[in-house]
């Protein structure tokens, strides 16, 4: 029982740090109607760009808010180069310019951070771990918890309360409608693709935090796939609970399918999760339905 | 359809419904399989022997994602997978089935094992394209790739990888691979059993596209609810379609192992899956020749790529080291250019280059 507990727990943890990832991929979509497999790779160039101004020396705040920016500047170059010629293509069209993107930050992080793993040096959190109650939590855990969660709350509330936020709802909502109020798709799409950028890097970061930073950090960011399917493509209450039902699993599966299934069992539950799931709610939990007609 | 060039007339439905309509077309046919078949092999040495094949396994494995995609629209990024499948049943029929005398001495376990291949990544392929009969668009393309992580990541490298101890890798001793009394032991005689190969798989995949089946494909592809209306029995012609590309995925993995010296996972990585939807991106999706144009134009320029590092290496030698990764990228930039600059890809511009020149010098 204690052993489960500590598991859900450190799942719900993890779970976080996908939620994260997993509403930027959310914004993008819903916005723009983009479908990002391109995620994975956002993620790794964020954490890493934030590594190496760690390395610099600099407090890890100053470090994530200096890849925030850089972020936010990636994030409108890559919709301005990319996507913007793009909007109304055929979806694979869209998926494959990202798959592209994807080739070419994966090729460049590659190239310019090499493929060996590297660690926050000095280690941000201290490793000795956290008591509450009888769970025993790594700091890692708690303090990736914490952030991802605090950034969840901010981006939720600028999607409601704020007027770009609106702005960016109205566009998801209804394009044409939204054009016809003055809204500025364009600087909406941007704005979307930013926000996913910084979200992914900060979730990078709290990842790279866990295990050290490599390339398979990205396979970590495709995990947010399996979680914004689960929640349904264009819910955003949805991929949060996605991103933690995601984790959970993985970490449950890896505990107690690992001895029935040696070797990779966790990497791979929530694409097999997540494949049986669609058989039965092929729109996720709350995506819509399109009624569709000739 | 392309116009027919100035002067062909044709009597009988049975010219119009030919395969190649015109005497042009023939002879260009006749000039290609001479070209491919006697002249290029004499000319060629081993280095372009090699790039010649991995072209025509580019071909062989884009062939199967052009149905899907193509033809069926079904997208698929998890195509390495039904390779692998095929690659690995081969490679285990070959070295694992104690194979009765005649037939070693004939030469048949690896004939044989081509087709038991076909047959595997094709019924794979069949279960990961159950959900299609519910899914649709994104959704799809996810368990496809699901497909990917499954079959190569965990099934091939956790189990099957296990059979016979042999390692992570099996390795596959010079002169395993006997096609009647032909060693495939060299590259130029790998290059012939490709050329075969794709010969045959494009011919029936063309045959199969003028077909009521292919016919059905394209229904479904342009829209499924209407194709639905008409008469078509979407969920059994895009299982069959998953099928047929698993079918021909695994005919292009089990010829991949007559090129190489031991089969392991990391031959069929999820980025190899990526690059073969890029090829047909490239080449033009729904277009057999795009599979081509596309194969070509990736495999050379990845070529050309290599030998301008090599010849840099002198002044940025830690360039070489990073090799892949620009290969990577600038693979990743190609597919963005060509979405950007050419959404058509390759195989529209030769089409109409070739219309150009059938109403020359009367076009409009």
């Amino acid at each position: 029982m204690e052993l489960f507990l500590m598991t859900l727990v450190t799942g719900l943890m993890l779970g976080g740090i996908y939620a994260l990832v997993a509403l930027g991929w959310v914004l993008i979509y819903k916005c723009s109607g983009v479908l990002n497999l391109a995620m994975g790779e956002l993620t790794l160039l964020g954490a890493y760009v934030s590594l190496s101004f760690y390395s610099l020396g600099m407090p890890l705040i100053i470090a994530l808010l200096l890849s925030l920016a850089i972020g936010l500047i990636l994030g409108i170059l890559t919709e301005r180069i990319f996507l913007d010629r793009l909007i109304g293509e055929p979806v694979l069209t869209v998926i494959m310019m990202t798959v592209g993107l994807s080739f070419f930050f994966r090729g460049l992080v590659e190239f310019i951070w090499g493929t060996d793993t590297r660690v926050f040096d000095p280690p941000v959190f201290s490793i000795q771990p956290v008591k509450i109650g009888f769970l025993v939590i790594g700091q890692v855990y708690l303090w990736s918890f914490l952030a991802a969660v605090v950034l969840l709350i901010v981006f939720v509330s600028f999607f409601k309360y704020t007027r770009w936020g609106l702005a960016m709802q109205a566009t998801a909502d209804d394009e044409m409608a939204a054009l016809s109020l003055g809204i500025s798709a364009r600087f909406v799409y941007a704005a979307a693709w930013s926000i996913a950028f910084m979200a992914a890097g900060v979730g990078g970061t709290l990842l790279g935090n866990i295990n050290g930073l490599n390339i398979s950090v990205g396979y970590l960011g495709l995990l947010v796939l399996p979680a914004v399917v689960l929640g349904g493509l264009n819910s955003i209450p949805g991929a949060i609970v996605g991103g933690f039902l995601i984790g959970t699993l993985q970490n449950l599966s890896g505990t107690y399918l690992d001895h029935y299934f040696p070797g990779g069992v966790r990497e791979i539950a929530p694409f097999v999760f997540m494949t049986i799931f669609l058989l039965f709610k092929p729109h996720g939990l709350w995506g819509w339905e399109r009624i569709e007609r000739v | 359809m392309s116009h027919m060039p100035c002067g062909v007339y044709h009597e009988r439905y049975a010219q119009d419904h030919a395969l190649w309509r015109s005497r042009f077309v023939r002879v260009k046919m006749l000039l290609l399989a001479v070209f491919v078949y006697l002249l290029f092999p004499l000319w060629a040495d081993t280095y372009y022997l090699g790039v010649a094949n991995m072209v025509g396994y580019t071909v062989l494995g884009a062939l199967g994602v052009q149905l899907l995609i193509g033809y069926c629209g079904q997208v698929t990024l998890g195509h390495a997978a039904f390779l692998a499948v095929g690659a690995y049943t081969s490679t285990l029929l070959v070295l694992q089935v104690p194979w009765p005398n005649f037939m070693l001495r004939a030469g048949l376990a690896y004939p044989v094992s081509i087709i038991a291949a076909a047959f595997a990544a094709g019924l794979w392929s069949l279960l990961f394209g159950l959900p299609s009969a519910r899914v649709k668009g994104f959704y799809l393309i996810l368990t496809t790739m699901a497909a990917q992580f499954i079959t190569v990541d965990f099934v091939i490298t956790q189990y099957v990888s296990q059979i016979g101890g042999r390692g992570q890798a099996f390795s596959l001793p010079p002169g395993t691979i006997k096609i009647g009394v032909w060693t495939i032991d060299n590259d130029r005689r790998v290059y012939f059993l490709m050329a075969f190969l794709v010969t045959c798989l494009t011919f029936a995949l063309v045959n199969l596209l003028r077909s009521k089946v292919g016919r059905a494909w394209i229904a479904i592809r342009d829209n499924d609810i209407a194709a639905e209306t008409m008469g078509i029995n979407v969920v059994r012609y895009k299982l069959l379609a998953f099928f047929v590309a698993g079918f021909m995925g695994g005919i292009a993995g089990a010829f991949w192992i007559s090129n190489l010296a031991a089969v392991s996972p990391e031959h069929f990585p999820w980025s190899w899956s990526l690059w073969l939807v890029g090829v047909i991106l490239i080449g033009g999706v729904g277009s057999i020749h795009g599979v081509f144009f596309g194969s070509l134009f990736m495999v050379v320029v990845m070529e050309l790529l290599t030998l301008a590092v090599m010849s840099l290496a002198g002044v940025y030698p830690e360039l070489l080291m990073k090799l892949n990764f620009v290969k990577e990228s600038a693979f990743g930039l190609a597919i963005c250019g060509f979405l950007l600059f050419e959404p058509n890809g390759i195989a529209y511009r030769w089409w109409q280059m070739k219309n150009y020149f059938n109403l020359w010098p009367f076009s409009y």
